[in-house]
């Protein structure tokens, strides 16, 4: 393998890898900059996306012939995002519900009310995944390898695993989806108003309950969604939901708390940096993102686009 | 109360025959005893029965529960049935058996984790209640942890064993002259990084082997890319890893997509824990060279076998599963504790102390559906590690090795009171 050939490789296992970190952190950004929640089960309704996924894609791809020719191909991965477009659905009104429910009566308490209550929501969540789906590990290694008999990459003398395009490209379309509902589409602004001046926002007739409730249930979709992206090159298990609550944190940290674009800025810089750091030190693994994440800290202390209290897209 | 033992009834039913021919089964067991407690015999398991590492623990749970129901369908040990008690294994070892302990358990089993029997085993030798651990299988434990241990035993093939056996293997089938450079994927915890410590010690003195990339994955990482590539990259003769159940799935599909398996040969001890959750496709491109510990249902052939059929007829009908080595580590490790103690109880005419279950399982020899086993006198089990290539099964639906090797305890493992890295050194 040519060195620029590897370079570009690991490279692009950072991009991917950035772009899933921002699917995931995507949500808890939203609706910390938007409720000012910190929701600790934000991992878990990761995992539960991906438990869903297991089911659901799992049930939709057995509908389509397996991808043998360019059409075949086209229809499965079609079906696939479909597949996780649905799952994601069927997050938002676990989210919606979560917000309406149990979080509404609390916004005017303390903040640690909220911290329990979603540390509660987390151990619970994850009780619920145990009760539907078992305690052991569930896959869907059939759309992995699907997908990857695609020769994309190829295409371009490259050897590179299909399956990641798709994670790149589908989360480049949700970063210009998102910014675009934020800023040029009347829901957004008025989402984004809110969030600065709840009582302005209610004077003027908006419903922040309604609104509330959206939010969270939009968080709690790019949380299922991001479950279900990353279920078919891994497994999902019981524990699967701490490591991208702790490494969404390091993300919205990074790109200054309550920023979208610093969400997604920090993403990229967190799955680039620390795939460069694994290929060229592996002990280094664990630590990359952390080391960033102080490194950054050090030479801006209130992240790269720090916003505190407002949401910024 | 007087009780019957019956002896070769219960040895018979561990070893899934319905009478034995050889070596450790010739006591007396037409006596009867005396002093034997009415109550059965309570008994507690500690392993893994959620979460990813469940894809093994689950395994070691059934083992262990043939070995009991097989136990009291022989009508126990001196007319005591076993009760088994299970706790998930977590990270509370200590907790767990300090609890079993607590509970008046009179034998633990248990863990599965190299980590969990490191804080585990001295915890054993503090409270006098003998555990025959499943697995834990870190060389260091009765070399530097507990170099001079009582009540702590172990009945699955430690490390250095499987290790020296891969190292072997990798040389048998590909010849020395061909294994130039070595790679590495291993777990970055104690075991893996035990595991590639001994096998490339023991690679570099059968061959002039050089270590071109090292890369130790956390425990469950859902991304092995950047391994995979530099391995690619690299283009190594021999790349092992000491990955195990889920993670062997991840790492093996991965591999699989970035083409992985054109450019390397994977060599693995443990691969083989995956069998019910690896693909056909998967298995067919990576043509791996995998381990399977002390036990591989399909050797010997189970047509010429009659306990290795009726294992894994067992397995298939209760569990629906293909047994693997964790099977076997769950249903030896009960086994072991069984028949040792069924022998303390020939020799003494009554029930047996703690003590002397132990000093009764130091050098005890027994058998089981995957042959014979002993326990060292340094409290180490030893029997036969197999090795083969990893094919597929369009009979069974399952992956199984082809081409079986089996190395016995002395080819692969010090000779007592050596220690395993100074007497690979000395090769």
């Amino acid at each position: 393998m040519s060195v620029l050939t590897n370079f570009i490789t690991h490279t692009l296992h950072g991009v991917q890898y950035g772009f899933i970190l921002f699917l995931i952190a995507s949500g808890l950004t939203i609706i910390l900059g938007i409720l000012d929640v910190l929701n600790l089960a934000h991992g878990e309704l990761y995992a539960l996306g991906a438990y869903v996924a297991s089911s659901v894609l799992g049930y939709v791809v057995g509908l389509v012939p397996p991808p043998t020719d360019a059409a075949s191909q086209a229809v499965f991965v079609a079906v696939v995002l479909g597949g996780a477009v649905l799952t994601a659905a069927v997050l938002v009104p676990v989210g919606a519900a979560i917000e309406s429910v149990l979080l509404r009566p609390i916004y005017d308490r303390n903040e640690v009310y909220q911290l329990v209550l979603t540390f509660a929501l987390l151990l619970i969540i994850k009780d619920a995944i145990k009760f539907g789906w078992g305690p052991t590990p569930v896959r869907l290694q059939s759309v992995y390898s699907g997908i990857n008999g695609i020769p994309a990459a190829s295409l371009v003398g490259l050897n590179y695993p299909t399956y990641n395009l798709v994670i790149i490209a589908v989360g480049a379309v949700v970063v210009v989806g998102l910014f675009y509902f934020f800023n040029r589409t009347k829901t957004g602004r008025i989402i984004r108003a809110t969030a600065i001046d709840r009582e302005m926002a209610t004077a003027i007739g908006v419903s922040t309950d309604r609104t509330f409730t959206l939010v969270f249930a939009v968080g709690a979709f790019f949380a299922g969604f991001a479950g279900a992206m990353a279920l078919p090159p891994t497994n999902a298990t019981l524990e699967m939901g701490a490591n991208p609550l702790v490494l969404s944190f390091v993300v919205i940290v990074i790109g200054g708390l309550g920023s979208l674009r610093g969400a997604f800025v920090a993403a990229l810089v967190v799955g680039i940096l620390s795939k460069w750091a694994t290929w060229q030190y592996p002990p280094a693994e664990l630590a990359a993102p952390f080391a960033i994440m102080a490194v950054i800290l050090l030479v801006k202390p209130d992240g790269l686009f720090g916003t505190w209290g407002e949401m910024d897209a | 109360m007087l009780k019957a033992v019956g002896g070769t009834a219960l040895a018979a039913a561990l070893a899934g025959c319905s009478s034995l021919i050889g070596a450790g089964t010739n006591q007396d067991t037409s006596g009867e005893v005396s002093d034997v407690p009415d109550e059965p015999i309570q008994a507690g398991l500690q392993t893994f029965t959620e979460g990813p590492a469940a894809v093994l623990g689950l395994q070691s749970q059934y083992g262990a529960e043939l070995a009991v129901e097989r136990i009291n369908a022989a009508g126990g040990i001196a007319g005591r049935e076993i009760q088994l008690d299970v706790k998930h294994e977590a990270d509370a070892y200590v907790e767990n058996y300090t609890q079993f302990v607590s509970e008046g358990k009179e034998v633990t089993f248990g863990p599965v984790s190299s980590g969990g029997h490191a804080a585990l085993a001295p915890e054993v030798e503090a409270q006098g209640v003998v555990n025959v651990s499943t697995d834990g299988t870190v060389t260091t434990l009765y070399e530097e942890t507990v170099p001079d241990p009582t009540y702590s035993f172990r009945f699955q093939n430690y490390d250095v064993m499987e290790c020296v056996s891969a190292a072997r293997e990798t040389v048998n089938r590909l010849g020395a002259e061909n294994v130039n450079t070595v790679a590495g994927i291993n777990p970055n915890y104690a075991f893996g990084k035990d595991e590639w410590k001994v096998y490339t010690t023991a690679l570099q003195k059968l061959t002039d082997v050089e270590i071109v990339y090292e890369g130790f994955p956390d425990l469950l990482a859902d991304d092995m890319s950047t391994h995979i590539t530099e391995i690619n990259n690299q283009q190594p003769d021999v790349t092992f890893s000491s990955q195990w159940g889920g993670d062997v799935v991840t790492m093996m599909n991965q591999a699989a997509a970035n083409n992985m398996f054109d450019n390397t040969q994977l060599v693995g001890t443990v691969l083989y824990s995956a069998v019910n959750d690896l693909s056909q496709d998967i298995v067919e491109q990576a043509q791996a060279f995998s381990g399977s510990r002390n036990y591989y249902w399909g050797e010997p052939e189970p047509s010429r076998w009659s306990p290795g059929q009726k294992m894994l007829d067992d397995a298939r009908s209760k569990w629906d599963i293909i047994p693997s080595g964790h099977f076997m580590s769950g249903y030896g490790a009960v086994a072991s504790w069984a028949t040792a103690t069924e022998k303390a109880v020939n020799l003494l005419g009554g029930w047996p102390s703690q003590e002397q279950i132990a000093m009764s399982l130091e050098g005890h020899g027994f058998f089981t559906p995957a042959g014979y086993h002993v326990m060292s006198e340094r409290h180490q089990g030893l029997s036969t590690t197999y090795f083969g290539e990893m094919g597929w099964s369009g009979d069974v639906g399952a992956p199984v090795l082809n081409d079986i090797n089996s190395y016995s305890p002395p080819d692969v493992s010090p000779p007592p009171g050596t220690k395993s890295i100074d007497w690979i050194e000395s090769w």
